[in-house]
């Protein structure tokens, strides 16, 4: 009997599968991909149509999660709120896995003065308080931004430049994608450092490739484990990361739905209609623990040493 | 026949926060087109860095200082990287140590193998899958189609050694240097390796430098043994005569330590006393003279140099004035 031929991720996969808690969290971020996704066919009603003679009403069948106090539907906004989180994660991620791994690559690949004034830039962005640094762009960015906006609109007439959900999307993206690029470069660094030196990077080097093609093919596909994982955790907390700023007013603005406006307005009001707070707060505190067992799982599964 | 390689007094030093440690202290050596060469010393001595300097792949912190090593006539220790890189692979060949570790253990071993090809020649990717088929047909692996698309993994040592002289041939090198590639495998697979090289040497004109610790592994491959010690070349000597004639007091003690099946039951192997000096820590003549049990007041004073050994191969030098002059 030939054995099956196996490989890292094949492995990977099957250490993954007997982790019970991994596989639950796995389920719950591909449910609420798949809520995010296909959200504007399944929502019963509108997230912003108003219903004033339904206001406050407690969770019923018509509506799950309770209205709120303008008498929209909690559960629509909740299920908009999954978009927003997931759009906002997965873009803030994208970017800032894009300009970690380049220059932690390139720093820990070819190393000397750029690596030292890669590692002070990354060192001095991690030294600014995450919340203050965001606070900061927005309060100072944002008007401009809306005045140069405005400033487009009345030149091209073209309506995008009245959208204030862009400016928003564009100042959250661009923040927080800010505060969260210098772990993701930290970590390539740290791997691409290891790798450069093993026996089969040598051997690269000794059939005459370039560097460029060492780094890309030899260097980055084996430093994905760890990177993978850190992905996994680095979405969670770029929800919970939206759903704070938002929180304060900083993030994403009325009324476009996120969680942590939507526990923001709650909190005012959550001794006389609760189910204002909780179902928005539950299901971000869900999403978070299943992005985090999720992390956790790819971890044990991806480094298999230690494991019994 | 012309020299293919010629190493001239290439000395390699290791930086240290306290100064440089001197590691390969002047060697000069030299290669044939289509002769095959073996180099024989302890771990440390210097004789993996020596060949990764030609190359330009010494370790961080490490660097070839002085000497020159011309190959075809062109120096390649003034060579700029980009320069070197042609060379690489497609001149010389590497075939390294540990193929459990020298393989990227992420990419199938056609694409492997036919990476090299396609950066090396400019040849499409279609036309370098089939020749790493053709390559790895050549160094002896069984239904080579249907290991190209494993992984190096799934493959047993002695495979993947395979798989990494068919990248050492890729590029048609005109020298192979294989730098002890069957000390990680077994006995059995040690002798299939050494057969596999001599085979496909015997093929072409290529020469092949073969580094190893073992003297017996490498006397039915070479041509030419130079045996190293603390960084020098100590003997170099057709390999006939280096074992009809073993001059160096470190030669043959190396020889004596080789166990036979004539040796008395239960006997002790011989060995060297003491260990070779570290980098920078070299006494000041014969580097040898401390563990050497024929030495004299005058070793540790003068730096021997090599010289022909009276009543063996004129090729065969040795750089010991003591055994040298005691043969005559």
């Amino acid at each position: 009997m030939e054995e099956r031929p196996t490989n890292l991720w094949r492995d990977a996969w099957k250490r993954l599968r007997r982790n019970k808690l991994a596989v639950t969290g796995l389920w719950i971020v591909l449910a609420l991909v798949l809520v995010a996704a296909i959200g504007p066919w399944i929502t019963p009603y509108d997230f912003l149509s108003q219903n004033l003679d339904a206001r406050n009403l407690p969770p019923s069948l018509l509506h799950p999660f309770g209205t709120d106090d303008l008498g929209r539907d909690v559960i629509s906004r909740v299920i908009y709120g999954a978009r927003t989180a997931f759009l906002v994660a997965v873009c803030v991620t994208v970017i800032a896995l894009t300009i970690g791994v380049v220059l932690g690559a390139v720093a820990g690949f070819y190393g000397g003065m750029f690596d030292r004034v890669m590692m002070w830039f990354t060192d001095m962005t991690m030294s600014v308080p995450q919340l203050l640094l965001v606070v900061v762009i927005n309060a100072s960015l944002k008007q401009p931004i809306a005045t140069w906006m405005e400033g487009m609109y009345l030149a091209s007439l073209n309506p995008i430049w009245r959208n204030s959900a862009l400016i928003d999307f564009v100042l959250v993206f661009g923040s927080m994608a800010l505060i969260s690029w210098p772990p993701y470069a930290r970590l390539v660094r740290a791997q691409v450092l290891s790798i450069r030196n093993r026996p089969y990077v040598t051997a690269a080097r000794a059939l005459g490739l370039t560097n460029r093609i060492i780094l890309l093919r030899y260097v980055l596909p084996n430093a994905m484990g760890p990177l993978i994982v850190a992905v996994s955790a680095g979405l969670g907390t770029a929800m919970v990361l939206e759903s704070a700023f938002s929180f304060l007013g900083v993030g994403v603005n009325p009324p476009t739905p996120s969680w942590g406006n939507m526990i923001s307005d709650g909190l005012r009001v959550w001794t006389n209609h609760p189910h204002l707070l909780v179902a928005p707060a539950a299901i971000l505190a869900v999403v978070t623990v299943a992005f985090n067992f999720l992390g956790d799982g790819l971890n044990d599964a991806l480094n298999p040493k230690g494991q019994k | 026949m012309t020299a293919l390689l010629n190493i001239k007094g290439l000395t390699i030093d290791i930086a240290r926060d306290d100064g440089p440690a001197r590691v390969v202290d002047g060697i000069t050596l030299s290669l044939e087109q289509g002769e095959s060469l073996g180099i024989v010393g302890e771990s440390g001595c210097g004789k993996s860095l020596t060949m990764l300097s030609l190359v330009g792949l010494l370790p961080n912190r490490i660097n070839a200082t002085g000497g020159s090593a011309l190959f075809n006539g062109r120096d390649l220790l003034a060579m700029t990287q980009r320069e070197l890189r042609a060379v690489r692979g497609s001149e010389i060949g590497f075939i390294f140590q540990d193929p459990m570790t020298s393989l990227n253990p992420v990419m199938r071993i056609g694409d492997q193998i036919a990476e090299a090809l396609i950066y090396q020649k400019s040849i499409t990717r279609p036309a370098a899958l089939a020749r790493a088929e053709e390559l790895l047909e050549m160094v002896g692996i069984p239904s080579p189609r249907e290991r190209m698309t494993a992984f190096p993994h799934e493959l047993s040592g002695g495979m993947r050694q395979r798989v990494m002289i068919a990248m050492g041939l890729a590029g048609g090198p005109k020298l192979l240097i294989a730098d002890e590639p069957t000390t990680a495998l077994d006995v059995t697979i040690q002798a299939q390796i050494v057969d596999l090289v001599r085979d496909l040497k015997s093929k072409s004109d290529m020469s092949v430098v073969w580094i190893t610790h073992d003297l017996a592994l490498i006397a039915g491959l070479a041509d030419r043994i130079a045996v190293l010690y603390a960084g020098t070349v100590v003997e170099d000597a057709p390999v006939q005569a280096l074992f009809d004639h073993p001059t160096h007091p470190y030669t043959r003690g190396l020889l004596a330590s080789l166990p036979t099946l004539s040796d008395a039951p239960m006997s002790r192997l011989a060995s060297i006393a003491g260990t070779p000096p570290e980098p920078g820590r070299r006494p000041p003549g014969c580097p040898f003279a401390p563990r050497c049990a024929m030495a004299e007041p005058a070793c540790a004073a003068v730096v021997p140099q090599l010289a022909t050994v009276p009543g063996s191969d004129p090729r065969h030098r040795v750089a010991c004035p003591v055994t040298t002059r005691s043969a005559s």
